[in-house]
């Protein structure tokens, strides 16, 4: 596993940007069927058990770390799509959010999207950070939204408090996910 | 980028219309067998787990609760003789009438994220639940169902920040809009001349999910700030939404949808 990341690390550094050489690596971007299930599994959890295992009033979004990861490994137009997909799925489930989370977590899954192939796409040390950075956008995002659709929360002071918590909790799962398995981490390439 | 396109206009297009979009129909449709299977595991592990747990507390739970039942059945055939004494038999037959039959539904899932209070139930508008309709447990007001896909309908409960329900302090008769805090509900628009205490019940009032008289908590802090044109009080909801299971929900009251009939 460990040769795995550090193989493609190697390559990531054999194209710095300014090289004018083409690319000595091909990303393999994550198949799609795997995040699929990822975020069905995400969207169980969710509403089924992660309500169980709330902290101060906050859960842990698996949905935010997945559009953001696979967004990171692929790019801003599939993670515009896959955050559209995940969003819809979000909105259906909660009820009351109205296109809500649709948009919020599209805009999450295009500006992760922008860091593709960049050094910080493979920075474990930024990625953990990151995550909590991630999930707080969504939620503004999210907060914005509902305002612009007249469905504002009168709470805005609770919710600013559950979303630091949230942050938080997801940058913590973010961290123990990347321990257990450093390749995802990294984005897998192969040699021209 | 077609794909994405399709999906922003479908959502899109149901925020313009104000229904639920297909994917949405879909999404909610589908999502309900897996929540439903996990909720029965969950259930079934909780049951067991509790069980041994409480075995001691139980049995003297169960002792208590038969002393309690032995006054409370002869509190209720004293009642019953009371009730059939009642010269307007009539009033009572509409107040039954008034009630409606409610349709039994399972707690399956909860809102994805934790920024609103909602939670999903087995049975949607092939059951006959539409919007608006109230949900209430044994204990008391769940919330109203706010969306509706076939097979699942989703439920806003009391103690979320947008949930409003018109209230009665039961002592009183003093009128106040029940809004939910996240964790309890708060009572506001309480006329200052009210004369409040801790322990007050507070019950539904005539609104559009719920008849009057059901129960949404008890009084537990009051605030009375000086020269305020309204007092509030926190309220502790009666149900225990950590537990919630088993809900009926019932059809919104027909005589307050109704257009008030000029008085004579």
């Amino acid at each position: 596993m460990k040769v795995d990341v550090a193989r493609t690390r190697a390559l990531w550094t054999a194209n710095k940007p300014g090289d004018s050489a083409a690319p000595a690596y091909v990303p393999d971007p994550p198949a799609w069927w795997g995040v699929a299930l990822a975020l069905v599994a995400a969207l169980v959890l969710q509403t089924s058990v992660a309500p169980w295992l709330a902290v101060r009033g906050a859960r842990v979004s698996f949905v935010t770390l997945i559009v953001a990861w696979y967004a990171l490994r692929t790019g801003s137009l599939h993670g515009v799509t896959f955050g559209l997909i995940a969003g819809s799925c979000e909105d259906a489930l909660a009820g009351s959010t109205g296109v809500a989370w649709t948009f919020a977590t599209a805009f999450v899954g295009g500006a992760c999207g922008r860091f593709a192939r960049t050094w910080l796409a493979d920075m474990r040390i930024a990625l953990v950070p990151g995550a909590a950075l991630v999930t707080l956008v969504r939620d503004c995002a999210f907060l914005v939204l509902m305002q612009a659709q007249g469905l504002a929360l009168p709470l805005p002071a609770l919710h600013f408090h559950a979303m630091l918590w949230q942050s938080a909790l997801d940058a913590l799962v973010a961290l123990i996910v990347l321990q257990i398995f450093p390749q995802l981490g990294a984005a897998r390439a192969h040699r021209r | 980028m077609i794909v994405a396109s399709s999906i922003a206009l479908i959502q899109l297009e149901s925020l313009k219309t104000g229904k639920p979009s297909v994917i949405a129909v879909a999404v909610a449709s589908v999502a309900v067998y897996a929540q439903s299977a996990t909720a029965a595991v969950q259930g079934v592990a909780r049951g067991a787990a509790a069980s041994v747990a409480d075995a001691p507390r139980l049995a003297a739970q169960n002792q208590a609760l038969r002393d309690k039942n032995r006054t409370l059945r002869l509190e209720n055939e004293r009642l019953r003789e009371a009730l059939a004494a009642a010269p307007d038999a009539t009033a009572i037959a509409d107040a039954n009438a008034r009630f409606g039959p409610g349709v039994e539904a399972t707690v399956v899932g909860y809102d994805p994220e934790a920024l609103s209070r909602t939670v999903t139930l087995d049975r949607g508008a092939l059951a006959g639940i539409k919007s608006n309709d109230g949900v209430l447990d044994d204990d008391g007001v769940v919330g109203r169902v706010v969306a509706t896909a076939p097979l699942s309908s989703t439920v806003l409960l009391v103690t979320d920040g947008a949930s409003k329900v018109p209230a009665i302090v039961q002592r009183g008769r003093w009128w106040g809009i029940a809004t939910g805090t996240n964790t309890s509900v708060r009572l506001e628009y309480v006329s200052q001349d009210a004369k409040l205490k801790v322990g007050d019940a507070v019950v539904t009032g005539e609104g559009r999910s719920f008849r009057a008289g059901l129960v949404i908590g008890s009084v537990t802090r009051i605030d009375h700030p000086e020269g305020a044109l309204y007092q509030t009080a926190l309220v502790t909801p009666s149900v225990a939404f950590g537990r919630l299971s088993h809900v009926l929900v019932v059809s919104p009251n027909p005589s307050a949808a109704k257009p008030a009939e000029p008085s004579e």
